[in-house]
């Protein structure tokens, strides 16, 4: 095989810039690791928290660093829960599905939230201001049902709540 | 250096601390089923095919990353040994699409003489039947996750062996599969050099070269391990 570069076909991949504050955040982290192959977990979190996602363009730019193979790389952020390779959306709501949540109408609110905003778990809005997740326990069980939208944590929430607070945060009532 | 024993299935053997208690068996004649295994790469214990019991440690122990130790007592065809490996070998058939009549590797298949070596006759669980894909995209060779039993021994010789490192896995639980680079086509790799180790460390049909058909494909599996022997005779 020729070592050329993969090409994209997907219409909205774009080459990384040099220039992009995202970019050099994830190379100053980088070079702080001393482009250690090891730090790969650390460099991926800055990487998602720059760019709410991993791309595949910020994952090849960061194997071709750290001089990882593609493959080890791509292996690593699938095998975490916690990256993620699609844009999660602008604003996320994770509707926590554990024992206690599930009990207390967990599926309720996902009924809601799918019947006002057509969003089923693990799907963005078009637009992609809205992303809904469901987490098997987010360790609140006390507040069940608990709902966290982008980082706030909101507990005992009702149908009516949930979609109040989201449609203030994705500013459309 | 110093010798410890060891006993196996009521013998006694003098052997070497350094090895593993599947070393020991396979040069004493013992027969111990495995799948992950292909010597000459990283042993890791993931296909639970060669477990053994050892007297004093309740859980069973696979016997590639055990080495053996001072007076260690092995048991390696317990009627509990033979019924996990019985219900292993069902759980690689029933995981994916596996059917020996239309594949290269019918014949001559490390999962279908396992199938034998249990005497499997029937597979009680119900059938997962993942799709999966075919990969035709390299000119010589091709993927087919649908015999795909992750042992990983196609990761470990190129990574071990030829040092390409073209695959890994991704995913975790039933939903892993082999990749090729960023999980993109193998034709377009930027790190395979198409030598072909991976396809003879294969132990079923999943990796294949084209222009075979049913039932012709010779592996030689033999081929890696003597490859890292010679080697290491050059060192």
């Amino acid at each position: 095989m020729t070592a050329t570069h993969h090409t994209h076909h997907h219409a909205h991949a774009q080459e990384l810039s040099k220039t992009d504050p995202r970019v050099k955040l994830i190379a100053a982290k980088m070079k702080k690791e001393n482009h250690k192959p090891d730090a790969l977990i650390e460099i991926l979190h800055t990487a998602q928290n720059a760019f709410g996602f991993l791309p595949k363009e910020v994952l090849n730019f960061i194997a071709k660093e750290l001089h990882l193979p593609p493959s080890r790389v791509y292996s690593t952020v699938t095998f975490y829960h916690f990256f993620s390779l699609k844009s999660k959306g602008e604003h996320t709501c994770l509707v926590c599905t554990g024992t206690a949540c599930y009990v207390k109408g967990a599926q309720a609110l996902l009924n809601k939230i799918e019947s006002q905003f057509s969003l089923k778990p693990g799907q963005v809005t078009a637009d992609n201001k809205l992303g809904v997740q469901v987490a098997r326990c987010i360790g609140a069980c006390g507040l069940a049902p608990a709902v966290v939208i982008d980082n706030d944590v909101h507990g005992k929430v009702t149908e009516e709540v949930i979609i109040n607070s989201i449609n203030e945060k994705i500013g459309t009532i | 250096m110093n010798k410890i024993s060891v006993i196996i299935d009521e013998k006694k053997f003098d052997v070497d601390p350094q090895k593993t208690i599947l070393e020991v068996c396979r040069e004493n004649g013992i027969e111990i089923l495995t799948m992950c295994h292909l010597k000459g790469l990283m042993d890791i214990g993931a296909c639970r095919l060669c477990i053994v019991e050892v007297e004093g440690i309740n859980r069973l122990l696979s016997a590639c990353t055990t080495k053996v130790a001072p007076n260690m007592v092995v048991k390696t065809a317990t009627d509990r040994i033979k019924r996990y490996q019985r219900i292993t070998t069902e759980l690689f058939f029933a995981e994916r699409n596996h059917v020996c009549a239309v594949c290269v590797s019918n014949g001559k298949c490390e999962l279908q003489n396992l199938g034998y070596k249990v005497e499997l006759d029937h597979i009680r669980y119900p059938h997962l039947f993942p799709q999966c894909e075919v990969d035709t995209s390299h000119p010589w060779y091709v993927m087919d996750h649908n015999r795909c039993i992750m042992c990983t021994r196609c990761v470990r010789v190129c990574n071990e062996v030829e040092g390409a490192h073209n695959w890994d896995v991704m995913n975790r639980g039933h939903q892993v599969r082999i990749i090729s680079d960023f999980n993109t086509p193998w034709g377009q790799s930027t790190t395979c050099t198409s030598c072909g180790k991976c396809l003879h460390a294969c132990p079923t049909g999943a990796i294949w070269p084209k222009a075979i058909v049913q039932g012709q494909l010779e592996k030689n599996p033999v081929m890696v391990t003597e490859l890292v022997e010679r080697r290491k005779m050059k060192l």
